[in-house]
Parts: structure tokens; C-alpha cells; sequence
């Protein structure tokens, strides 16, 4: 596997993360557990964050 | 008018004609990846709402009692009939079913699959939702058929002086 991928494939972990928390969140809204809509909102906020630090971090990758 | 793009050939400085045949939309790793993280931030910005949402009823806000609202009166609903109303904001679909002389139901009829209005049917003791033909029960609001998995939300409801009144949303108990 080429490093430079590295980046792409965890953004793509990340993406896939934000789906799932979404869902589960809009799921949960609608259940009435109004704790952990907060705690997946919460989750997704976060993961943009680390979405900018991987891209930073992954960036300059050579092959 | 500059002289600018008067040379021949002209200096393209334009948005439709701007393909290099060398690189021609080109996107590399590094829009790819930009990409990524502004579809993330989108997931992050349209989380907010819901947060907010959740939070306030999380404060009690979402509890509190609606001003009564009066439906219709008794003499004007006939035993197996339905009326539909809103309750508690002006967009909340609602409606109310005498099932007997004393009893009646009423729900938020929104559909909990898609949020289609769900009608009454007299003759099958149904609730149906048209869209992709949901059933509930109407004793309880609960899905018996189709799609949808959770209950309709109930509406609590005051008989006084021949009128009949909503009171407030029960909450769903999982």
C-alpha cells in the first residue's frame, strides 16, 4: 500500500463515521433520547476537527 | 474597454473555455482529500440543529402545557367518525376519533415513517397511512403494518361542557 493514501483512507473512515452518527442521532431524536442526540452531535462536531488535523498531518506524504 | 484580451490569440482569463490540455480537470489527492473535510464540516455545521433541538428539550422547554384547545363539539362528531385538527402548533397534524360514546383518541398524524398525514378508515377500524400504506392501531396509535416502526404521538383529551378539548402531547415511552 502507498503511504500517500494513508490521508484519503482515513477522511474516508471519518466520512463513513459522520454518516453513522448522523443516522443514529436523527434515530435517536425521533426515540426521544435526547442524551444521546446530544452525544452523537457531539461526536460529529468533533470529527471535523480531526478531519483538518489528518488532512495536515497526511498532507506532505511522498509515494 | 482594457486592451487586455485584445491580443490574438486573447489571453483567456474566462470560466468556460479554461481547459488545459495538459491537465485537464484535474483533481489530484490533495482536492480530493480538501474535499473530504469540507463534506465533514458540512456533517458537523447540520448537527448543530439538532443538538439545539435536543437540548432545549432536554431543559424542560419541550414540557411545557399547551393553552387548551378546543377540537369540535360532541353533537357534531358522530360515533366512528374523525376530524382532523392542529395541535399544538398550526403545522401539527392532528386527528381525533370517536369510538365510542365515551371514548375517543386522538393522535399527531404524521405518519412516523414519512411523516404522511394518516387517515381514519371507518369501515376497516383502521388508521392508514396512503403513502406506503402503513396501519395503526387505533386503540393505541401503535404501527401494526407497513413501514413506519414507532408509535403515533398521543394527544391527550378533556370532554367539558359538550366540547371537546386538546390537552397536551404524552410522551413517547420507549
Amino acid at each position: 500500500m502507498r503511504r500517500s493514501f494513508l490521508g484519503v483512507i482515513i477522511l474516508a473512515a471519518i466520512l463513513m463515521m459522520n454518516i453513522i452518527f448522523t443516522q443514529y442521532m436523527v434515530h435517536q431524536y425521533y426515540y426521544e433520547n435526547y442524551e444521546k442526540v446530544l452525544i452523537f452531535g457531539g461526536l460529529n462536531i468533533v470529527l471535523f476537527p480531526l478531519a483538518v488535523f489528518a488532512y495536515k498531518k497526511t498532507i506532505n506524504m511522498r509515494a | 474597454m482594457s486592451d487586455k484580451n485584445n491580443k490574438i490569440p486573447f489571453n483567456e482569463d474566462n470560466y468556460t473555455h479554461n481547459i488545459e490540455r495538459n491537465n485537464e480537470r484535474k483533481l489530484d489527492r490533495r482536492g480530493f482529500m480538501k474535499t473530504l473535510v469540507g463534506a465533514a464540516g458540512v456533517f458537523a455545521v447540520s448537527s448543530l440543529p439538532w443538538g439545539a433541538v435536543a437540548a432545549k428539550e432536554l431543559m424542560g422547554l419541550g414540557e411545557k402545557e399547551y393553552p387548551h384547545k378546543k377540537i369540535t363539539d360532541v353533537s357534531k362528531l358522530p360515533i366512528g367518525d374523525a376530524v382532523e385538527f392542529k395541535f399544538p402548533g398550526d403545522h401539527d397534524d392532528a386527528i381525533l376519533i370517536r369510538l365510542s360514546e365515551n371514548k375517543y383518541v386522538a393522535y399527531q398524524n404524521a405518519c412516523t415513517h414519512l411523516r404522511c398525514p394518516v387517515f381514519w378508515v371507518k369501515e376497516q377500524g383502521e388508521m392508514i397511512c396512503p403513502c406506503h400504506h402503513g396501519k395503526f392501531d387505533v386503540e393505541t396509535g401503535s404501527p401494526t403494518a407497513g413501514p413506519p416502526r414507532r408509535p403515533l404521538p398521543e394527544i391527550q383529551i378533556k370532554v367539558e361542557n359538550g366540547a371537546i378539548f386538546a390537552v397536551r402531547v404524552k410522551r413517547y415511552e420507549a
